[in-house]
């Protein structure tokens, strides 16, 4: 037994996975090192990163650890809730309250020796590039478009086109009731998250006039107590919709309003259910999802099999409905979209000569280009306050405003996307 | 793994475009990056919604800092209409998740309109309902001048208002402009917009 | 949400509580919003079996027992191999092995939740046939995962029709699955399809409304916020009186139907607008549609009554509630003169631009036809002496355009049966039907000895596994098992068969634990439709209809990722 402490490996443990790691099949690429090759990289070398963990999340880590990933991380800035239980397999009733983040890494460790998972119970915001760059594969099982959108952002401009190993694969999966998606993201290769944004559902919204003065359905009573009444009655105080007695509060007057218009079916689930925009959620629908995140991960860290190209979402309200497609790169992408080029420019040259310099170019042909910097605006053509407001540098040189290999956006209307420019100075 | 990283050296060998930011760029950048960075996405939206508004003279934006693209306000000077003469102040706050979430919108003063509240809430489809990532900031501001060329008072804010404007409409139209001289009406003191 | 209740029960609420829910109610909210109280109660009073203990098994279970499932039995008598440690997260590593699986793995998933009661069996399944038939027809659902081909013949054969049986296969990246019932009733599809507001056929009630209103006169605002069914009603009726002054009374229930005459409806429905924006007459126009859709009986709602004859003495609550349906749909007395017959009404109204006062005028109109309806209809169940409570006939009637009734198939028609069928599918479905025929190959080759030896041995001088069996060797036997299930002259398709047979011979006997856990949340899907009766699960088609050339198996690839229903 002591041998089998120390290394955590006994006999027949990757019984299952090695019959693929063992031996190519009928759709594995030729780069694939079948054996000692593979199984070293994917036990030994690679390290993956897990942001979400609650109902996705805990799959996720379960299915990496017994895959074989022997080095997770995992990131979440919640703790658990008792309505995480239904689903979210790591957790008991005694962890309410503490980190998900850290409950799960604890509870997979126990499970599966010889896997080490590292939390952080916090933001992903708080993380930097160095802290990124250190990750083979990214799989993200989150809630929010708007953490989505930025370790996506991230993760495409991490790419370094010197460094191939500075793309990191973006696996990220999302659920809703009995539908599910997941997708695989090749940052600057194939389309991002950003791209996909207006195929999004919007949670419904309704006209503020109907929530002021026509409600005719329980949800229009329950957003004026929430849009219009909570902030008459409680001036800036914010609304906790985590805290059962500020739900209550909004049921209570949503109940009132409700009767008053003589309409039937406010309740404290449906008021609770609306100002937190809850999504219905499953475990078994988790599950898919997750584990279709988890087997590309494997995938392509091995490269035992091809892969996703690169979204599968899939409806189980009326029998089992899947659609597999090539959700296509957009070319006018905020994140991934636009166009690169390097300049040599002289120290000597003022903003305004660049700018003329980048009106003239045959290869790039702009009008009114206004330019700037990841941190500041250079020069904004509109509005005049703006223009006003940035004029001054027009006359100052770039290399005043730009530091050396520093990155300069250029928006105009002639351009359909943004082009941003690697300046240097000769 | 070594295939996905072929892929991008092939792609590069083939003489793709490049990314827009280079991993280089970031390390000169260390310590300021990563939250920076999506900032710079959101702020490359903003300045292109920005630059390309395409306001007529009746419309000017204000910001109080200007590095801040985030926060600023619109005053709004109709030129017809029986809101002339009036200069209406619009807060804009643009958050973190632009262009999936709406801008936010307030009226900063207090005004005797059908479809903008004592509050400052202000009735506009595109504000909520009907928002989609694909429209901008011209398209909002658009649509708040409009409301003070034709108000709408079907589906009101401020039902009083729109009442008064169905049925007694030379009541409302000297409604309309005491409250805009900054008087008190049934209890309810306006803010003086008229122009300086 | 369906969670509406009556006013007065919402407001004694509030005085009573401050109405927030209890423990359970808040454990189990996410799931409550989608299958409510009802679907949840059928879940906990339900009973299944589970053979044998694997990751795949496992992983189904784990997705049952989380929302709360009555009771499972998991039987397996084997003990813990090395393997088993590797691949199924409930077995606790190492520690676990050499003691039994199925009590190990049941230790591991009741731990999670204690409101489900979990008993591991470590009998094998071929005792359990031989000595304790009667308790296995006990279980509501029995699940077989790799499971050789002899065993499932038996179990099969002894579970049909009443405990539904389901066969999940897996080997690698492939799986698949069926689920074996004779017939499955669902009352809550969550279909969306909206019931019929009857537009075309407005109950008297209605039309007297429309017809009251003094458009021309009315106060403007109020003009702005008639809602779009009054609008069309009203036209319609108009477009009517005017045709039966042209061409005689006989017109009388017409309606547009070229596509001029609907362009000109939509135009008077326009030049009723008294200001240019009314939102309502939008509204009116974009649903003009409804004016010329006729309200009838869908069609598979249609099927059913043949499925259970009024004249037919009704066996089960379900039956009698469809033979109920029929006599009302033949005799309704809301609109003797539509011959095709009409649903009763349903209460429940969109929402639509309106103010609240119309809004709440229209939904009482509704509601008090619907219960003039519902009268009707209780008195043929009681005619007929069907015993149902009232909560049960007001979910019926509210879904009752959207009920459906599936058909199964039995293990043997399909395996080896339906030849013919499965030939066709490989044309029509090729990757799913190569992919099914090389999971059922390897079943079939479980039972025999060869393959045997490649179940997981841990002994010494154990070689690597795959060196046991010669992978060539391999294919050639699943192309000789798989033209068993083919008539004679149909040959596979080269390159699809390639693909499957060889991903079977990579991985013969790999219970992944993605495939797993993919298995497991798929199949924990069905499982939790088929018992709470709520949302479709995948059958063999429409009880009703003639139809017959669905299969009822669900095909999973996770190489490029998709399913597939043949």
């Amino acid at each position: 037994m002591t041998d089998v402490q120390a290394n955590h490996d006994w006999e027949g443990r990757y019984y299952h996975i090695d019959q693929i790691l063992d031996a190519p099949g009928p759709r594995t690429d030729e780069g694939f090192m079948a054996g000692d090759g593979v199984k070293d990289f994917l036990r030994k070398q690679s390290k993956i990163l897990v942001i979400g963990a609650g109902g996705l999340g805990c799959e996720i880590l379960a299915n990496l650890a017994l895959t074989g990933f022997k080095d997770i991380h995992v990131i979440d800035m919640d703790t658990i809730d008792i309505s995480n239980l239904n689903r979210q397999f790591l957790f008991r009733p005694k962890d309410v309250g503490k980190s998900k983040a850290i409950v799960a890494a604890e509870f997979i460790m126990n499970r599966v020796p010889g896997v080490k998972v590292t939390p952080y119970f916090g933001k992903i915001q708080d993380k930097d590039d160095e802290y990124y760059l250190q990750f083979n594969l990214v799989i993200c099982g989150l809630d929010s478009v708007e953490a989505r959108r930025w370790i996506n952002a991230t993760l495409v401009n991490l790419v370094d086109p010197e460094n191939p190993e500075s793309l990191k694969p973006l696996i990220d999966g999302g659920t809703e009731g009995f539908k599910g998606q997941a997708r695989v993201i090749l940052p600057t290769i194939t389309s991002c998250y950003e791209c996909s944004l207006d195929m999004l559902n919007k949670p419904t919204a309704f006209p503020i006039c109907t929530i002021a003065n026509t409600p005719r359905l329980p949800e229009h009573c329950i957003e004026w107590a929430s849009v219009l009444e909570w902030p008459r009655v409680h001036g800036d105080k914010k609304m906790d919709t985590d805290n059962p007695d500020d739900i209550t509060w909004l049921y209570t007057v949503a109940a009132g309003r409700a009767k008053e218009f003589k309409i039937e079916g406010v309740t404290w689930s449906l008021t609770q259910g609306v100002v937190k925009n809850i999504i219905p959620a499953i475990a078994s629908t988790n599950a898919i999802i997750a584990a279709s995140c988890c087997n590309e991960a494997f995938k392509i860290a091995t490269s035992s099999a091809a892969y996703l190209n690169n979204y599968f979402m899939l409806i189980g309200i009326e029998g089992i409905y899947s659609y597999t497609f090539e959700h296509e790169k957009k070319s006018n992408c905020p994140v991934c979209g636009g166009e690169s080029v390097s300049l040599s420019i002289s120290r000597e040259m003022t903003l305004e000569e660049l700018i003329d310099l980048l009106t003239e170019r045959q290869d790039i042909q702009i009008k009114n280009p206004s330019l700037s910097t990841p941190t500041k605006q250079l020069y904004l053509r509109a509005p005049p306050q703006l223009e006003e407001a940035t004029r001054p540098n027009m006359f100052k040189k770039v290399s005043e405003l730009v530091p050396d290999g520093g990155e300069v956006t250029v928006t105009a209307g002639t351009l359909p996307f943004s082009l941003s420019i690697d300046l240097s100075f000769t | 793994m070594i295939k996905i990283w072929s892929m991008k050296k092939n792609e590069e060998a083939a003489g793709k475009k490049k990314p827009k930011t280079s991993a280089a760029q970031i390390r000169v950048q260390k310590g300021a990056a990563s939250p920076l960075l999506t900032q710079c996405v959101l702020s490359n939206i903003v300045t292109i919604d920005l630059t390309e508004l395409d306001l007529p003279s009746t419309m000017k934006t204000h910001f109080p800092d200007p590095a801040d693209l985030l926060n600023f306000s619109l005053t709004i000077t109709p030129d017809e209409g029986m809101y002339t003469g009036g200069a209406f102040n619009f807060s804009f706050a643009i958050n973190t998740n632009y262009p999936h979430d709406p801008p936010k919108v307030k009226c900063t003063q207090t005004i005797y309109h059908p479809n903008v509240d004592l509050e400052g809430n202000v009735c506009l489809n595109i504000l909520r309902e009907d928002w989609k990532p694909v429209l901008n900031l011209n398209a909002v501001m658009v649509g708040l001048q409009y409301l003070f060329l034709e108000p709408n008072t079907d589906d009101p804010l401020n039902k009083e208002a729109a009442q008064e404007m169905s049925k007694n409409r030379d009541q409302f139209l000297s409604h309309v402009k005491s409250s805009m001289r900054g008087a008190n009406i049934k209890g309810v003191q306006y803010t003086n917009v008229l122009v300086q | 949400m369906n969670d509406s209740q009556p006013i007065e029960t919402a407001t004694t609420s509030i005085q009573m509580s401050s109405g927030a829910p209890d423990a359970k109610t808040r454990r189990y909210d996410r799931q409550l919003r989608l299958w409510a109280a009802s679907g949840q109660a059928a879940l906990e009073s339900a009973r299944i079996l589970v053979i044998p203990a694997t990751a795949t098994t496992t992983s189904i279970l784990k997705n049952l027992v989380l929302p709360g499932l009555g009771h499972f039995t998991l039987m397996d008598d084997k003990v813990v191999t090395g393997a088993d440690a590797g691949n199924n997260f409930f077995l606790d590593g190492f520690k676990s092995i050499g003691k039994f699986r199925a009590q190990e793995v049941v230790n591991g998933l009741m731990e999670m939740n204690d409101g489900v009661e979990g008993v591991a069996d470590v009998r094998n399944i071929r005792e359990a046939l031989e000595i304790d038939k009667g308790w296995l027809k006990t279980f509501d659902i029995v699940v077989a995962h790799n499971v050789d081909s002899v065993i499932l013949d038996d179990l099969a054969a002894l579970l049909w029709p009443d405990t539904h049986l389901v066969v999940v296969n897996s080997a690698g990246f492939l799986a698949d699955f069926s689920i074996h019932y004779r017939e499955h009733q669902v009352i809550e599809s969550h279909v969306e399809t909206s019931p019929s507001l009857r537009i075309d056929q407005a109950f008297p009630a209605l039309l007297e409304y429309a017809m009251s209103l003094p458009l021309d006169t009315m106060d403007i605002t109020d003009h702005a916020h008639i809602p779009y069914p009054v609008i069309l009603v009203r036209a319609l009726e108009e477009w009517r009186r005017e045709r039966e002054q042209v061409s005689g009374p006989s017109s009388g229930k017409g309606v547009p139907r070229t596509t001029a005459e609907r362009k000109v409806f939509k135009e008077r429905i326009r030049a009723m607008m008294r200001k240019f924006d009314e939102e309502n007459f939008e509204e009116a126009e974009a649903q003009a549609f409804k004016c010329w859709t006729p309200t009838v009986i869908p069609s598979e709602v249609r099927e059913l009554f043949n499925l259970h004859p009024s004249s037919a003495s009704s066996s089960t609550t379900f039956s009698g509630l469809v033979s109920g349906l029929s006599q009302f749909s033949q005799n309704n007395p809301a609109s003797p003169q539509y011959p095709s017959g009409l649903l009763p009404l349903t209460p429940s109204l969109p929402d639509m631009k309106s103010s609240t006062e119309e809004y709440v005028k229209l939904q009482k109109l509704f509601r008090a036809q619907s219960e003039k309806e519902k009268q009707v209809f209780k008195e043929y169940l009681s005619r007929a002496q069907v015993d149902v409570n009232d909560a049960t006939i007001d979910q019926f009637l509210k879904n009752s355009h959207a009920i459906k009734v599936l058909k199964g198939r039995e293990w043997k028609e399909i395996n080896p049966g339906a030849k013919e069928l499965l030939a066709g599918k490989l044309s029509t479905h090729t990757k799913e039907a190569a992919t099914h025929l090389a999971l059922a190959a390897i079943r079939k080759l479980r039972a025999k000895s060869v393959i045997s030896s490649l179940e997981y041995v841990s002994s010494p001088n154990d070689t690597a596994m795959t060196d046991i069996l010669d992978k060539d060797k391999l294919k050639d036997l699943l192309t000789a098992e798989a033209k068993s299930f083919l008539p004679p002259a149909v040959e596979l398709p080269e390159a699809e068969w390639l693909v499957a047979s060889g991903e079977v011979a990579r991985a013969p006997s790999a219970d992944l634990p993605t495939t797993a856990a993919f298995l497991g949340g798929l199949v924990a899907q069905e499982v939790i439709k088929m018992i709470t009766k709520q949302y479709i699960p995948i059958s063999a088609g429409n009880a009703a209809s003639s139809t017959n050339d669905q299969l009822g198996i669900c095909v999973v690839d996770l190489v490029e990722t998709w399913t597939g229903i043949l």
